[in-house]
């Protein structure tokens, strides 16, 4: 077990010395949100000292001030996370990089663009439009920052076709524990040298390095889209829908579900029912909303007109087109309320961000809603369909959030279990923190769990580096 | 059989609409058009009307011949047929000179006895053209509609939404209905309707094709209003801007001039 | 026509029986601003019984006469019967104006006696001028969603119609005139023939959150709001003000709040001690509705035309900016 250093008087000193007191913060100073991120179920626990960094150059001060002291240091984004990743479980620095928000240049020869961690997903999905290009990887939470998107490998709705945000990241500039600064990557397609450190530090949740710059791959923006939800009796008819949809060559750049559940949350959350719960006089079990991208109207016509010989032959209940910007606006405004519309109309939440094959999902929902009832818990979800990637959540609004953390206990240790059985993973995109540590070790084995503590060692043999997280499990009492 | 007239407009994105600060004209060049959101609500109320009781809704509109997109667009939804009103006369036309070739037009097809529309435009914004339009066709108007409770022997029970509650109204058919959102969100089309509205046929009037139209009472020589001038809204100069770079700095300082003030 | 034939202007008085609606008095004491341009003489038009000292407000607003119509028909608000008022008087006595608040029932009756009379109707117009080269008056109005100010002009046929919101004009009366004329005027309209009826009215649930016109603190949220869970703080600041929330067009579009707390030129007019705007760009027709003691903008982009309007501007996080002041009002108040 690791043991730490308390952050003296002199310590603070040589902090705020780096950053300047404007972005130097101490005791009641500290921004109280900096104790948890969107899931404060898995607990709250503040730093000691906080810095708002600027530069790679003051990263690599901040960690050889720590490494040399041996104070933990945890890297936050936004705090959009859902896994407790962001949390200073031990204490120490608190090393924020949402004033690292510059995008730097773009290369529009080779579509790569070099940018901060600290830019919001949703900025440089806006900004790359501008530019006549795309950013591939659509994780739902807008405000999530892009280093927080690479430190948690985050997917998306676009995932089916365009991969997640590991498939975009070609270099990256990280500060190692000790203060060393390196660069991994670089701004080419293809590489055949050497074990990938550049994909070592994707999905390694601060816990490797810092990252203080990266280049993002973008790809040329699509001309038109256009989405086509198709409502179903039920979850299952819904699910078995998406194999034929993926086989029929449409090349989707998304298929989403959701069911009757989520969409009238959603609908009274945003005041706005664009998803129906009835249509043709049948009630709406569930949905995906399917969406295409073309050089053409035509073309997409032609890919709806295929979509809907497949929908009827599935047993869709109809397939209705959203291609006016209005509703796509509606749309995708109502899409993205799922979490949020779930959030408002709950008091305890607790979540889950398996994945399963596809044609395992109806199986799975049917588990874990049956282990809800059992339990008491309200079971909400909607999730990626293309991939198998769900987002279950557990809600209650009635129990003491002791004896609804015991029953939300017991319904994730059953479905983590079941989802295993079933050949799927622990995380889709929300990765591990430390509130799904446990899981992951049972899910990878022991020897892989213990191979990766290795790599942690070699990269960080103090373990200063967001303590407590992914596979180090020093601070588990 | 009920037959349903939705008056819609095409109208530019006005969050996107600049203004040329040298010429002091809007630059409308480029910037994407859209139906009138209110006007979809009204078409659903039709085609809400139409599921009820049966009937034939015709779709029309005014405007240049892209125009033509927003009727398809209703079509897709609901519309049995459509109306575009083009040519440059129409041009220039204030809302006096719009109900009226609307109203002549709309006669080519025969009577109506509903007409809806949306209860004002995103760009125009008079909100006047529901009740004009409700005068040349000599109907009953029931503004602000909540919900619609009964149509029958040539009524219409409905309840409409006032200032300060709900007023419940019986009126005699022709009726002219503008709606309020809350039980009239439009629909998504179906792919086979939003396909076939593709190939749709639509009906396109010019000047020449309406029986009986007199020419002063359209465009700008039939409109009440003009619009002698326009320029950009005059900007007082900035107050105290606060900006030290930390939130906490900037807002301790408002609230001490704001308790200056008193203001708090 | 003339439009020199065409003389003194006419304000509607909107009421209930019992009080009269405060737009009304609002254009009594503009349009005696305007008249006393023009050289005109104002005239209020009052449809069925007033009482007396609802009456003598409108007298103190220093209106020249008061036209008393009176008839069946009037029980209840319908378009026919007060439609057919206006193009009845209006064809009789030659007025070059006539204002209407844009309340619900005002903006449905005017525009369509507008038609009968065959004249040009506007709407939602913020300012009054004359013009005395043209002898028109001048509507002066945001449009285009705030872009613009626009002059519209009723340049050939009369009365010029228009209709005004509540709280776009001061009520400051400048009292009675020693002589105000009276004018009686039976008109009838066959109950029968009105043809969309009265059958009940059921008030709403008052909810004072909903009524913001003359609220002592409004906090105003714009289109830089995320989504709806960004909202709650808001309504925290809101109250450990004293106040109430208000919202810009884009956010009522947005179905995040509802249009009674939409502000500006096509919502509220709002008079209030304070107010601060969040996420607000400041689009005039927004603006416009709004008469603050103290103006307090934040946004993000330094640039944003609503630091012209403020007293005291912030740049910044919009939320953060919220969060802080939540704290340190808090502090303040403990």
């Amino acid at each position: 077990m690791a043991t730490y250093n308390k952050i003296t008087p002199e310590i603070a000193a040589q902090l705020k010395a780096v950053v300047g007191e404007r972005r130097f913060f101490e005791g009641e100073d500290i921004d109280p949100n900096y104790s948890h991120d969107e899931m404060p179920i898995y607990g709250k626990y503040l730093p000691d000292v906080a810095v708002d960094v600027e530069t790679t150059e003051e990263v690599s001060e901040i960690m050889k001030i720590c490494s040399a002291n041996k104070i933990p240091v945890t890297c936050r984004g936004a705090g959009t996370g859902l896994v407790g990743g962001c949390v200073p479980l031990a204490g120490g620095v608190v090393l924020c990089t949402r004033r690292m928000d510059k995008i730097l240049a773009y290369d529009m020869e080779n579509l790569v663009v070099r940018i901060q961690p600290g830019v919001l997903l949703k900025d440089l999905a806006a900004d790359a439009l501008d530019h006549g290009l795309m950013y591939p990887p659509d994780p739902g939470e807008k405000t999530a920052t892009v280093g927080g998107n690479i430190s948690t490998n985050a997917g998306g709705m676009r995932a089916v076709k365009y991969g997640v945000t590991r498939d975009y990241v070609l270099a990256l500039t990280v500060v190692l524990a000790d203060g060393r600064i390196i660069e991994l990557g670089k701004s080419v397609c293809k590489t055949s040298s050497g074990y990938s450190l550049l994909h070592l530090m994707v999905g390694s949740e601060g816990t490797l390095g810092i990252i203080t710059e990266m280049t993002m791959k973008l790809i040329p923006k699509p001309i038109c889209d256009v989405s086509c939800l198709v409502p179903f009796r039920d979850v299952e008819s819904c699910i078995h829908s998406v194999p034929k949809i993926k086989l029929a060559n449409l090349d989707p750049q998304s298929i989403e579900f959701m069911d009757a559940d989520i969409v009238t949350s959603s609908a009274a959350f945003t005041g706005n029912p664009i998803f129906p719960e009835n249509v043709n006089n049948e009630e709406v079990g569930a949905s995906i909303l399917v969406t295409f991208v073309g050089n053409d109207e035509d073309e997409l016509d032609q890919k709806m007109i295929k979509l809907g010989e497949v929908a009827e032959e599935a047993g869709a209940l109809d397939v209705l087109v959203v291609a006016t910007s209005a509703n796509k606006k509606e749309a995708w405004a109502a899409r993205s309320s799922f979490l949020t519309a779930i959030e408002a109309d709950t008091k305890l939440i607790d979540e889950m961000d398996v994945v399963v094959p596809v044609d395992k999902i109806p199986d799975f929902l049917i588990y874990i809603r049956q282990l809800g009832e059992e339990n008491g818990i309200r079971i909400r979800n909607f999730g990626h369909a293309g991939d198998g990637n769900l987002h279950i959540y557990c809600c209650s609004n009635d129990l003491e959030e002791e004896e609804f953390k015991k029953k939300v206990k017991v319904i994730m240790d059953a479905a983590y279990t079941k989802c295993a059985e079933l050949e799927g993973q622990v995380s889709g995109e929300h990765s591990i923190g430390h509130a799904k540590m446990v899981y992951l070790e049972e899910s990878v084995g022991e020897d892989v769990f213990k191979l990766m503590g290795e790599i942690k060692k070699v990269f960080d043999p103090d373990y200063i580096l967001n303590p407590g997280k992914v596979c180090d499990s020093s601070l588990v009492s | 059989m009920l037959k349903i007239l939705v008056c819609v407009k095409q109208v530019p994105d006005v969050d996107l609409v600049t203004m040329d600060p040298e010429t002091g004209n809007l630059v409308r060049e480029g910037v994407p058009t859209l139906t009138n959101p209110l006007d979809l609500n009204a078409l659903e109320a039709a085609v809400q009307v139409k599921e009820r009781y049966g009937g034939e809704i015709t779709l029309i509109t005014m405007g240049p011949p892209m125009a033509e997109s927003t009727l398809r667009e209703g079509l897709a939804v609901g519309g049995d047929d459509a109306i575009l009103i083009t040519g440059r006369p129409f041009g220039g036309a204030d809302t006096l000179s719009t109900s009226y070739p609307i109203l002549m037009a709309a006669n080519m097809k025969g009577k109506f006895d509903l007409i809806f529309c949306g209860k004002e435009s995103l760009d125009g914004a008079t909100g006047q053209m529901a009740s004009q339009l409700a005068e040349r066709f000599d109907a009953s108007q029931i503004s602000c509609c909540y919900s619609i409770e009964e149509i029958t022997d040539g009524k219409i029970k409905a309840t409409r939404t006032l200032e300060t509650g709900k007023e419940i109204v019986e009126a005699t058919l022709p009726c002219l209905i503008t709606v309020e959102k809350d039980n009239f969100y439009g629909r998504l089309p179906s792919l086979k309707a939003y396909l076939a509205s593709k190939t749709a046929e639509i009906t396109t009037y010019t000047e020449n094709d309406i029986d009986g139209l007199d020419m002063n009472k359209i465009g700008v020589p039939g409109s009440g209003t003009i619009v002698p001038k326009i320029y950009p809204p005059e900007l007082p100069e900035p107050g105290q801007i606060i900006s030290t770079g930390s939130a906490k700095t900037d807002v301790s300082k408002l609230v001490e001039l704001l308790a200056e003030k008193g203001s708090i | 026509m003339q439009k020199s034939d065409y003389k003194n202007m006419w304000v509607y008085i909107e009421h209930d029986g019992e009080t009269v609606a405060p737009v009304s008095l609002e254009l009594c004491c503009e349009i005696r601003k305007l008249c006393d341009v023009t050289g005109e003489k104002l005239y209020a038009v009052i449809i069925s019984d007033l009482p007396h000292e609802e009456v003598d407000k409108i007298r103190e607003c220093g209106v020249d006469g008061i036209i008393y119509v009176n008839g069946t028909g009037y029980e209840y608000f319908n378009t026919d019967a007060y439609a057919n008022v206006f193009t009845v008087l209006s064809r009789k006595y030659n007025p070059s104006a006539i204002f209407v608040g844009g309340t619900i029932f005002g903006r449905d009756f005017a525009p369509r006696f507008a038609v009968q009379l065959d004249t040009g109707c506007t709407s939602d117009a913020m300012e009054l001028e004359y013009d005395p080269e043209t002898g028109d008056i001048q509507f002066i109005e945001p449009a285009v969603g705030g872009k613009i100010m626009a002059v519209i002009t009723v340049p050939v046929m009369r009365p010029q119609v228009g209709t005004i919101r509540p709280g776009t004009f001061k009520y400051a009366p400048v009292g009675a005139k020693e002589n105000v004329e009276a004018i009686c005027e039976e008109i009838s309209f066959d109950p029968e023939a009105i043809r969309c009826k009265h059958i009940d009215f059921i008030p709403d649930d008052m909810d004072p959150e909903l009524d913001i016109a003359n609220a002592d603190c409004i906090v105003c949220v714009g289109n830089g709001l995320k989504d709806s869970e960004h909202l709650e703080r808001y309504r925290v600041l809101a109250k450990l003000l004293g106040g109430k929330i208000g919202c810009t067009r884009p956010l009522f579009d947005r179905g995040i709040l509802p249009y009674k707390l939409q502000i500006g030129q096509s919502g509220v007019m709002v008079k209030t001690k304070l107010y601060i705007s969040f996420g607000v760009s400041g689009a005039v027709n927004h603006t416009a509705g709004v008469d603050a003691d103290v103006f307090v903008a934040v946004d993000k982009n330094p640039d944003a035309q609503i630091f012209n309007y403020c007293d005291y501007g912030i740049v910044g996080d919009m939320d953060e900016v919220c969060d802080e002041l939540i704290d340190q009002l808090k502090a303040r108040q403990a």
